[in-house]
């Protein structure tokens, strides 16, 4: 018996188990986890073909771990990146291990980072995932943020999609604290202030051309 | 010493999205299977040793292993199997698989069924679904799904190559009209029409700089493939069999921001490669492939390829990523039609993905089994006219990719 408890008492905990404390609960309505269900059919007309709907809707726990410092920042309005303290990359997105085979998975150590960026690559999505239909056109950018050795990606607001450019200077914009989720939409990249678009040219018109259709037909999404 | 890896036969259902009356799994693979032993009236399902499925998603098929329905309905209780799973490169893979059981010497007949039901969703939540195997912490809720990453990879690597718009677009108007020819292709079945570069061009923006018509198509289909030992392909098709003379499986990060200065990308390349442009693995596994398969000059020992297409900017990518062109001559090299049927070395002429479709865990599995037809002689039989053969067709390239570039296979066939 003796012996029973001295084995739980060492028992390897490898970390502390948190105890969460702050929740929150911003399920939009309507959004319902309804579990597996039959939900109907349809019958060809000569009865020979069946459909069968079938509806599932879960919820899911994103447990983020040693990661949560990213996230947790961005509802602080911060945008937190890791650090090798070997051989001194950064990364936003972040990495908890050195990438780099010589530093053979060193821990990395937190780092804020500054809230200016510039864009790497960019594209004009005129379709999108069914949640992000009604937000057409977004301008898409992958931008290095600070001294970041990746790009990340996120919407580049405050523009004319088709004024978007290659290396243009960028800030991080958040939104406003009460909106925040701790998700990478809390914020967006808008112009570095005094940053001025380039006169209209060939491409820019191109785009503008196939951009405009967009514009008209999400007024007609419900 | 490894033995020689052999192809002898397989064959896809019709590729289609929505209801045609045949869509169940375990009853396509079924006819695909038959379809393969009309072409070699030898094989029996008794013959084989192992079965691997090649399958994306559950969340299309709303079934966890559905790899069982199939094998339980194929009879084959008893064999072994497993599923592979790799995004679009799951049909490479699985293929990398089969192929590495019969090097082995551990299985001599090895059958691939590979399949994807993305019609039992709507377009719009399927592309959603697709996008979860992007970093769905940082990129799902941003970009949202993949044309999106692949156009912001694509803009930034035709400016760099000095590639428009219009350039890429004759590379979607090759494959559609190459499918014209194939009636089992999703556009031959569905919109059936010869289109020009001015139809791309016209066609309404998906990401800039990718229009609808540059996209391949989301699909259901089933593919099987047969793999076996050269000892059986001896016995069963003795003038039509197709060895596997090279592969080469490769990895890159599955966020394509992470590819600027990535530390062991610059160990194998020099630094800055890949970047957000080029496809790393795609390199790499080529390099594996032509290195096994003795090719030192792919453009003039390579006669023709079936790869993947998932947008018309990413073929024009992996031309340059299979080192038939280089930042100097690329441009040209698709303005001179170099992959066009009349071309040096023509590049999709089954269609495609953007032709016959892209029902993932089919879609590696189909590239392999339209090599094969073309290297076994059988695209008279197989397409409506003689019109989308390779003539006198002896190397053939496969190539099958995943993610943004995260995972790719590339095979070498040959006519034996």
């Amino acid at each position: 018996m003796g012996q029973a408890v001295v084995m739980k008492n060492s028992k390897k905990k490898f970390a502390d188990e948190p105890k969460f404390t702050e929740k929150k609960d911003y399920r939009p309505e309507g959004v319902k986890e309804t579990g597996l269900a039959f939900v109907g059919h349809e019958i060809s007309e000569d009865r020979t073909v069946m459909n069968q709907f079938l509806h599932y809707d879960q919820l899911y726990t994103i447990r983020h771990g040693r990661n949560s410092k990213f996230f947790i920042g961005l509802l602080d309005g911060k945008i937190m990146g890791t650090k090798c303290p070997k051989c001194g990359d950064t990364w936003v997105p972040v990495r908890t291990h050195c990438w780099n085979l010589n530093c053979n998975l060193q821990k990395t150590e937190w780092v804020e980072m500054p809230l200016t960026a510039k864009v790497h690559t960019w594209t004009i999505a005129g379709w999108s995932g069914r949640s992000s239909l009604k937000r057409l056109p977004i301008v898409l950018v992958y931008a290095i943020i600070g001294d970041s050795k990746v790009a990340i990606a996120n919407e580049l607001h405050g523009i004319k999609p088709w004024d978007a450019e290659f290396g243009m200077p960028l800030k991080v914009v958040f939104k406003p604290k009460e909106q925040r989720i701790g998700a990478v939409t809390d914020f967006h990249f808008e112009p570095a202030d005094g940053w001025k678009p380039s006169p209209m040219n060939s491409e820019k018109e191109r785009i503008k051309k196939l951009v405009e259709p967009v514009y008209e037909w999400v007024k007609t999404l419900k | 010493m490894t033995r020689k890896v052999c192809i002898v036969g397989g064959a896809t259902t019709p590729f289609d999205y929505g209801s045609t009356g045949f869509e169940t799994i375990e009853g396509g693979a079924a006819e695909c299977v038959k379809e393969t032993q009309n072409d070699i009236p030898g094989f029996s399902l008794r013959d084989l040793d192992l079965m691997i499925y090649s399958h994306f998603s559950v969340h299309f098929g709303h079934q966890l292993a559905p790899e069982w329905i199939i094998h339980d309905h194929l009879g084959l209780v008893g064999l072994p199997h497993y599923r592979v799973e790799n995004g679009g490169n799951t049909g490479g893979s699985a293929l990398y698989a089969a192929a590495l059981a019969v090097m082995s010497g551990h299985h001599d007949v090895v059958g691939i069924v590979g399949w994807e039901t993305m019609d039992s969703v709507s377009q719009s939540q399927g592309s959603e679904f697709i996008a979860m195997a992007s970093d769905t912490r940082y990129e799902l809720m941003v970009g949202g799904i993949y044309p999106i990453y692949y156009a912001a990879m694509a803009n930034k690597w035709m400016k760099d190559n000095k590639v428009t718009e219009e350039d890429v677009a004759t590379i979607a108007v090759k494959n559609k009209n190459n499918a014209m020819d194939n009636p089992k292709a999703q556009w031959y079945r569905n919109e059936h029409r010869y289109i020009t570069v001015d139809d791309v061009m016209k066609s309404k923006l998906i990401a800039y700089p990718i229009k609808k018509y540059d996209c391949c198509m989301m699909t259901r289909g089933v593919a099987f493939l047969l793999v076996c030992s050269e000892e059986y392909a001896k016995k069963i098709n003795p003038d039509g069999y197709v060895t596997v003379d090279g592969m080469g499986l490769s990895s890159c990060t599955i966020r394509a921001g992470d590819r600027l200065n990535n530390p062991t990308w610059a160990e194998h390349y020099g630094p800055g490669y890949p970047g957000m442009t080029e496809f790393g693995a795609c390199r790499n596994s080529a390099d594996q492939a032509y290195k096994m398969a003795g090719i030192k000059d792919p453009l003039k020992e390579i006669d023709f390829g079936e790869i993947h297409d998932a947008f018309s900017t990413s073929e024009a990518q992996i031309y340059k990523a299979l080192g038939l062109a280089d930042t100097d001559n690329i441009a040209q090299f698709i303005r001179d039609e170099q992959t066009h049927l009349h071309g040096e070395i023509p590049m999709n002429p089954g269609g495609g993905l953007i032709g016959y479709g892209h029902p993932v865990g089919a879609t590696g599995i189909m590239s392999t089994i339209e090599c094969f037809y073309q290297l076994a002689g059988l695209i008279p039989k197989k397409h409506l006219s003689k019109k989308t053969e390779v003539p006198d067709a002896q190397c053939g390239v496969v190539n099958s990719h995943a993610g943004t570039g995260t995972s790719i296979s590339n095979f070498i066939l040959r006519r034996h």
